[in-house]
């Protein structure tokens, strides 16, 4: 491993993948990442691999547009097919509260300039004709949504950056940092030193434990959230589907088979990953009954991830008061795929010319000493 | 084809049904799977990938998803494992199946039950290990996904031996019978019951087990996970042709169903498996081309070797299959010599003239469920992959959960069957009773059957196994 480098990036999930490579891409050349596994063994190789942008604040709004626009370009830059399937985001409600919700948050995003829209139960018929739409009391759309296969991204984003003298370390595992004097000067491993430029923390759920090691306290707490995937079966959905109701959410892969899962409000914060027999009906049931016919598919496989979950369910980006030359990169609170390539333009322009955009000071960590106005919509 | 005059079996076949294949009609007994009766009518294809490729029948087991079809509009359905039904309607697929948008979901009965024990896996472990707690006034509930109880053993036509010596000279199915006479009234045994998962819900065990139509949700202590093995897959050009089989599906058309699966067959491997099914496949009036083993040794016991060799059928060491030919189904293969690294020699490929190539290259132990109830997996190649970690009285690294025959390394049905005593004893054991000497006697047996020559390697592989559990590391 290299003695010294010019940035040090804690976790090669989406967030240092695409860091690493924005930063290459700009000429800063001397980077590595640290990972104590490998790559997508954190929360990006376990998640739905939804790409949303219709949010209900305004920097979630924001990021998730900057980012659908990379998205959009992805697969002929990195030269990797990243199965982005551009078919709109329709979320269910249930309840005429639910309903008013909506009209708010669609009144916000088009403000902004996103093209989501309110549907009547007919008009999401007509979206996805296999929906039960008695189930519902309406839905928003929003056509430039979509989903993208998580291993295809970050397996591009690392094969550009290391061609450009990115390194990654797998199984390498941050261990302690020194703070001298306000800076991180040294940072320990499971198989040596480096001392860093500047320090990025993408540690995902883990990220407080790294913090902690700079004597930097986070509010994220980690939380389980559980996902399943089905057998294949012809493309039949090219439309991700999400409900505000219950925090469903499901999506068909480019290889056919339904992907998705639902979070529970009561699930108690921790480290366990432990898949569960509760999930597997609640999620049956409720995918059964907004969409009958999937009643036919046999669960393949289910499994488990941590969110990264901070008290406005918005992330935390940015420079750190008192130790300055460590960058936060976490507290995604379960949607931080969709926002990476947006996250890394943001931390890229700082890295490499001190430019703080207004995203980075409105999600700095420095916001939880005041009053807290969150994310309403946090599902997948 | 079936068979109609076998030396040994019996084949007592269920009332005459039709059903449709592709709008077809096709005649059936009640009983057979699906594949089966497909087979027995002729059609070896039985679906196709999204390239169009043909798929046939694998692994006849349910582990392979070779045999997917819609049936009655239900897309990715077994049919290895689905009987047939009279008017039932099969069709066969492109790539994946399409959902039938006019499909409701019905309510499915979901029942809670409470078990003294349970055992998964009705082949010789799980039922040897059902008899002793049945004889310590334990009653577990037994659960196999088969439609046949007795696990491999129901496939074999041919005396045991190397078993223990009251079994010996007894035919497989006939152990099979013998031991399910013994539980079955006793123990609540149901088939055609896979269990799905090993929960961990409030502090309760609860296994998800889906029984025919039903959802059972079964709260235990105590299990025996007795889920045997699978077939290895062998990687060469045309291994996706209908006709290429593994040894166990090929068992399983001739043994169970009376279906002949081919006129003149390759079977590759010459380990027990390999040896023993080319003499069945001639019981049942198949010709066998040759047996190629790669290695320079037949790796089967040398009785069954020369019963094959007197029947003048020739066993070829250091050589292997190069590739099976045809379009639509095996039309022939290409066999040649190997090199000490097991790569064929140029220049010694030769064409033979068969529509079956046989796969005996070795099994798998099952585990999926044990991996995913959380217990410690290692990787160890003498007992066929990756094994649950386990202690030589066969306690996995969740405490009160037992492991025991082919799942724990692969062995033998002898084998099997001790450790499935053991596995109860130890769950007895754990109960509070005194087993000490009942317990220490079963680990000498097992130990002793290790000790031959083959032996060998599973000894080794077990040793590994108790070492790892005792230092606690592992996959
Ligand atoms: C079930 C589930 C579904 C989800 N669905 C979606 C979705 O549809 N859309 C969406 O946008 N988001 C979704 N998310 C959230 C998304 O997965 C995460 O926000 C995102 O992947 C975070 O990426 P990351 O790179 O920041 O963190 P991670 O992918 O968690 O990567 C962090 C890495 O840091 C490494 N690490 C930790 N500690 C150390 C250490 N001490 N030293 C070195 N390395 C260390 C870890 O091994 C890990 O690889 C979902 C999450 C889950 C769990
Ligand atoms: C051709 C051949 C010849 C052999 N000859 C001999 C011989 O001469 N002497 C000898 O000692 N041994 C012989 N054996 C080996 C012997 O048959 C096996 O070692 C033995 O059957 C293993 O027993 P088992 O109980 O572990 O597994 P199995 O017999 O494979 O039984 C496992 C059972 O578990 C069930 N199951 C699996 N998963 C689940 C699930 N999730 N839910 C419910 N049920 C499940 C299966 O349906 C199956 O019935 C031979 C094997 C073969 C293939
Ligand atoms: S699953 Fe049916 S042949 Fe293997």
């Amino acid at each position: 491993m290299k003695r010294c480098a010019d940035v040090v990036i804690i976790g090669a999930g989406v967030t240092g993948a695409a860091l690493a490579y924005e930063l290459a891409k700009r000429g800063i050349r001397d980077v590595v990442i640290l990972e104590r596994r490998f790559p997508c063994s954190g929360a990006t190789g376990r998640c739905g691999g939804g790409i949303r942008q219709q949010f209900t604040t305004p920097h979630n709004i924001r990021l998730a547009m900057e980012s659908v626009k990379r998205y959009e370009t992805l697969s002929e830059e990195l030269g990797v097919d990243i199965e982005f399937i551009q078919g709109g985001y329709l979320i269910l409600a249930e309840t005429e509260e639910e309903r008013e919700a909506q009209r708010k948050a669609v009144a916000l995003q088009n403000e902004l300039g996103l093209p989501s829209r309110l549907l009547s139960p007919e008009e999401a018929l007509d979206v996805l004709p296999l929906l039960d739409a008695s189930t519902i009391t309406g839905a928003t759309y929003c056509p430039t949504d979509g989903h993208a296969n998580p291993f295809r991204v970050v397996e591009g984003f690392l094969a550009q950056a290391r061609r450009m003298g990115v390194m990654v370390e797998k199984f390498t595992a941050v261990t302690g940092l020194v703070v001298e004097r306000g800076r991180i000067v040294r940072v320990h491993t499971s198989s040596g030193k480096i001392s860093p430029g500047a320090v990025v923390n993408a540690a995902g759920a883990w990220s407080v434990e790294i913090a902690r090691m700079a004597g930097v306290e986070l509010p994220n707490v980690p939380v389980r959230h559980e996902i399943a995937i089905t057998e294949p079966v012809e493309f039949f959905m090219d439309v991700m589907v999400i409900s505000i109701h219950n925090g469903i959410y499901f999506s068909q892969t480019k290889e056919g088979q339904i992907i998705g899962g639902i979070g529970f409000p009561d699930e108690k914060p921790g480290y366990v990953i432990s898949s569960s027999l509760r999930f597997l009906r609640v999620y049956a049931r409720e995918l059964t009954r907004y969409v009958p016919a999937l009643g036919q598919l046999a669960v393949l496989r289910q499994w488990a991830g941590l969110y990264d979950v901070t008290p406005d369910a918005q992330p935390v980006l940015g420079p750190t008061p008192g130790v300055e030359n460590f960058i936060q990169a976490n507290g995604y609170s379960g949607h931080g795929f969709m926002i990476a390539p947006a996250v890394a333009k943001h931390l890229a322009d700082y890295i490499e010319k001190g430019i703080r955009s207004e995203i980075l000071e409105k999600l700095s960590i420095e916001r939880f000493k005041e009053e807290i106005r969150g994310e309403a919509f946090v599902v997948g | 084809m079936r068979i109609e005059q076998h030396p040994i079996l019996e084949f007592r076949r269920g009332r005459r049904i039709t059903f449709t294949f592709d709008g077809r009609p096709i005649e059936a007994y009640e009983g057979e799977t699906i594949a089966a009766a497909l087979h027995a009518a002729g059609v070896r294809v039985l679906s196709r990938t999204r390239s169009g490729a043909p798929r046939g029948l694998f692994c006849a087991i349910g582990k392979c998803s070779s045999c997917l079809m819609t049936v009655d509009g239900i897309p990715n359905v077994k049919t290895c494992v689905t009987p047939v039904r009279e008017g039932m309607v099969v069709q066969s697929q492109r790539g994946p199946g399409r959902l039938n948008p006019d499909f409701r979901p019905r309510e499915r009965e979901v029942r809670e039950l409470r078990a003294e024990a349970v055992v998964v896996g009705a082949g010789p472990a799980g039922l040897a290990a059902t008899r002793v707690l049945l004889r310590h006034g334990i009653k577990p509930i037994v659960f196999d996904e088969n439609p046949h109880l007795g696990g491999q053993l129901i496939k074999q036509t041919h005396k045991f031996f190397g078993s223990r010596a009251e079994r010996a000279g007894v035919r497989g199915f006939s152990i099979a019978e013998e031991l399910l006479s013994e539980v079955e009234g006793e123990a609540e045994v149901l088939r055609q019951a896979r269990v799905l998962g090993l929960y961990f819900e409030d502090g309760k065990r609860v296994l998800a087990v889906a029984h025919t139509d039903r959802l059972l949700l079964v709260e235990a202590e105590e299990i025996i996970v007795a889920t045997g093995a699978e077939e290895r897959f062998l990687l060469f050009p045309g291994n996706h042709l209908p006709g290429v089989y593994g040894a166990g599906a090929v068992q399983t058309l001739m043994n169970v169903y009376g279906v002949v699966p081919g006129k003149r067959a390759l079977m590759v491997g010459a380990g027990n498996v390999g040896l023993i099914v080319s003499y069945q496949l001639l019981q049942a009036g198949v010709e066998v081309e040759a047996v190629v083993e790669a290695m320079p040794e037949i790796g089967g016991y040398h009785v069954h070797a020369a019963k094959i060799r007197r029947l003048g059928i020739p066993i070829l060491t250091r050589h292997t299959v190069v590739r099976a030919l045809g379009g639509e189904r095996v039309e022939g293969a290409v066999i040649a010599q190997v090199d000490e690294k097991l790569s064929p020699i140029p220049g010694t490929e030769r064409e033979v003239s068969v529509d079956l190539v046989c796969l005996a290259t070795g099994l798998n132990p099952s585990t999926r469920l044990l991996e995913q109830a959380g217990a410690r997996m290692a990787y160890v190649p003498e007992l066929g992959g990756r094994v649950p970690l386990h202690t030589p009285h066969m306690e996995t690294t969740l405490p009160g959960i037992y492991v025991a025959g082919d799942c724990a390394g692969i062995g033998e049905a002898s084998t099997a069957m001790l450790e499935g005593e053991l596995a109860a004893l130890s769950l007895l054991s754990r109960r509070g009773l005194e087993l000490g000497g009942e317990m220490e006697a079963t680990r000498k047996s097992l130990e002793k059957l290790r000790l031959g020559p083959f032996g060998a390697r599973p000894r080794a592989g077990k040793e590994k196994v108790f070492a790892l559990m005792k230092g606690g590391s592992g996959g």
